[in-house]
């Protein structure tokens, strides 16, 4: 007896290829994702992009340089930032996960860390592992800076050195920097970090994750929401409907237009929440938020009509549901940051709504960027919703003519 | 809003299916169709499950493009959209929102059949007086019986006074009384004008209802015509005469029985002939089985009727060794 419910649940998955894809393909795929994202945080695969400025170039920076594009964990932007200001502009932007700027030469004891590692806050910990690098490049392929930043404060220590120490000294250093990268050594007050950006008036990391959490849950309600419209053509509601002026395309426009409007309130409870509780802040641009929001809401929608119109039935649409979200979130950088991703999933990503959306918040909330500027994020927004429609309404009226 | 716009024109033919081919791919779904419905007129599309009924029924909704031949609806072809505005569809499927009232059901549909704010008020009125529903417009129809929700079914097809209501298995899952009181409700909306056409596997229901009945088999519409007028030209006066036999009845028995015309039910004790005069043959057989060892037990003489009617044709069809 037992057998045979066994064998009816077998039958049951090995029949509904959707039951399939869920028990055996979303699992792997999910894995895959997340052993991309979390082997490359490891070590193993992690590219954080950076950009490298010198304000006052001599061959030991040029060493660095070179030490730095070798790095298999980094990738250099090609073009160097002229200026410290064209380098945070390229940390804010976006175009680098971290800047590092060499402000004064390395080999001359001074005050403040010889170099700056910009990082965005949504970012954090792309800043540390920057800065670990750099620290251990320097020590590994410049080691003799170390010795010459300390042996200033050696000599003070000891009372001066004779010319005979001095020589020997300077002959040491000599040789170590002909031995480079034999002889590990400390690098220490090297390197500092800073935050850049903060041209609006929030958060970078809680912004981050409001748009983030916001695409995630604008997906998956306006999955659940348009699925009603397998419900209508099951029951006939839809056969009703296509004998009448208003045919098919008005349930779909008119689903899409309130799955929109639903998001775009249910994104403004959760940046009220983020406002609330994080501070973060909407008013400096709020056209731009809305405009965004609006964008991201209709992206959502469009996607979801098109699952929904695509499936036969409320069951199928569940599913492809659930596999395109959690996939279009982790992907997107819903669940765990781009920056984190190996190169080749980062260029994925931009196939998402989720992180075209992602982006359009961090432009808006934390770069403080015009509506001029978020051109590039919206357009795919507007062209996911649009297409997303289109297809659904195409796909509808297929399916009336039998 | 008046039940009686049509009156004037009644006679005049509302559907007309003018040798109507439909294909899907290679199989021939619907053959060389013939059909007219005046106005008035109730016409009952019966068939088995897969005989085309449904197909039938999209073709005139302009759902299924026909490989060849006509549809008319108050003469204008069908495969103008607006054409289809003259009809009024009942799915067989509850086609309402459940967590709506019945009004705000009648509302939506009635803005989506292209009716003003004060079109709908009066539609409403007229359609929930049609259908019996007056006192429940303000309900929530998932609360509704089956009998109930039907009604709403219904009068969400009316609204915008169709000249063709096609009714799709209208009282399915209903009770005996709910159901006569939507029979009521059909017969006023035809008496009204409107031209019904009732596709139902429910013989007794299209016996009652239908002013004429069309069997559609394979693809192919049979004889057409008022009820009444096919049994009596198919029986020629006859009786459906069923026998229940004491025991199944041996080689010698059995010949006896096909001979006189009887064949068996599912059950080998039951047989039944159609069309059968009652005379002394029915005696003489009844002697012969008692002799043969399977005495009847007992004799049922009824007037056919479309059921008879039914498997009369689907014998027919089937052919002499069935």
């Amino acid at each position: 007896m037992i057998f045979a419910m066994l064998r009816v649940m077998a039958l049951s998955l090995i029949r509904d290829r959707g039951a399939l894809a869920m028990a055996f393909l979303l699992p792997p795929t999910i894995f895959v994702i997340f052993a991309a994202i979390f082997s490359g945080t490891s070590g193993d695969e992690l590219e954080l992009q950076v950009g490298y400025t010198v304000l006052a170039p001599s061959p030991v920076t040029e060493r660095l340089e070179t030490a730095l594009r070798a790095e298999p964990g980094l990738r250099v932007l090609s073009d160097n930032p002229v200026d410290e200001a064209a380098l945070r502009s390229a940390v804010e932007a976006g175009r680098a996960d971290a800047g590092i700027l060499v402000r004064s030469a390395l080999d001359s004891p001074s005050d403040e860390a010889p170099i700056v590692v910009f990082v965005d806050p949504g970012k954090a910990m792309a800043g540390g592992i920057v800065a670990g690098q750099v620290q251990r490049l320097v020590a590994e392929t410049l080691p003799e800076i170390g010795l010459a930043r300390t042996a200033p404060l050696v000599e003070q220590l000891v009372g001066g050195f004779d010319p005979g120490q001095s020589a020997r000294l300077a002959a040491g250093l000599e040789a170590i920097a002909a031995d480079a990268g034999d002889t590990p050594a400390e690098g220490g007050g090297l390197v500092a970090q800073q935050v850049v950006g903060g041209g609006g008036n929030s958060g970078g990391a809680v912004t981050y994750y409001a748009g983030a959490v916001a695409i995630l849950f604008l997906l998956f309600s306006a999955m659940q929401g348009a699925a009603t419209l397998i419900e209508e053509r099951n029951s006939g509601i839809v056969d009703r409907l296509a004998v009448g002026p208003a045919g098919t395309d008005v349930v779909v426009i008119g689903k899409y237009l309130f799955l929109t409007a639903q998001g775009v309130i249910q994104v403004g409870l959760i940046f009220l929440v983020a406002a609330l509780a994080y501070s973060v802040d909407v008013s400096a641009d709020p056209l731009a938020w809305l405009l965004t929001t609006l964008f991201a809401a209709m992206a959502a929608s469009g996607l979801a009509l098109f699952v929904a119109s695509a499936c036969t039935s409320k069951q199928q649409a569940q599913t492809i549901s659930t596999f395109v979200v959690l996939v279009f979130s982790a992907i997107g950088g819903s669940m765990v940051p781009r920056y984190m991703m190996p190169p080749w999933l980062q260029d994925v990503g931009w196939y998402t709504p989720n992180a075209w959306t992602i982006e359009a918040y961090h432009g808006v909330l934390w770069r403080g960027e015009a509506l001029a500027d978020l051109t590039g994020s919206l357009l795919p927004l507007a062209l996911t919703g649009l297409l997303g429609l289109l297809a659904s309404i195409a796909i509808s009226r297929a399916r009336l003519r039998l | 809003m008046s039940a009686n716009r049509f009156a004037a024109d009644r006679g005049e033919a509302v559907l007309e299916v003018d040798r109507l081919d439909v294909r899907f791919g290679k199989r021939h779904v619907l053959r060389h169709l013939e059909l007219e419905i005046g106005r008035s007129e109730v016409f009952g599309l019966l068939g088995p499950n897969g005989a085309g009924k449904t197909t039938l029924i999209r073709a005139i909704c302009g759902r299924v493009r026909p490989a060849s031949g006509d549809i008319r609806i108050v003469g204008q072809s069908n495969r103008d959209r607006h054409t289809l505005h003259h009809i009024g569809l009942v799915p067989q499927e509850i086609a309402l929102y459940m967590h709506l009232t019945a009004r705000e059901n009648l509302d939506v549909f009635g803005a989506l059949s292209g009716l003003s704010r004060s079109e709908r008020r009066q539609a409403i009125a007229w359609a929930a007086h049609a259908t019996r529903l007056d006192e429940r417009l303000e309900e929530r129809v998932d609360i509704f019986s089956g009998g109930w929700k039907r009604r709403v079914n219904i009068a969400a097809a009316i609204l915008h006074q169709p000249d063709l209501l096609i009714l799709d298995e209208p009282t399915v899952g209903v009770d005996v009384d709910a159901r006569n009181e939507l029979h009521e409700v059909i017969r006023d909306l035809s008496a009204g004008g409107m031209a019904v056409l009732l596709a139902t596997h429910d013989l007794d229901q299209a016996e009652a209802l239908c002013s004429r009945v069309g069997f559609l088999r394979g693809g192919v519409i049979g004889p057409q015509g008022a009820p009444r007028h096919l049994i009596d030209l198919a029986f020629q006066g006859g009786k459906e005469v069923m026998l229940e036999l004491r025991r199944p009845p041996e080689a010698e028995g059995r010949a006896a029985l096909a001979e006189a015309g009887f064949m068996p039910s599912h059950n080998t004790t039951i047989w039944t002939t159609l069309g059968m005069v009652i005379d002394e043959t029915l005696t003489g057989l009844s002697a012969r089985l008692e002799s043969l060892g399977s005495p009847v037990r007992e004799i049922r003489v009824r007037e056919p009727g479309l059921d008879s009617l039914f498997l009369h044709l689907a014998r027919n069809e089937a052919g002499p060794d069935r």
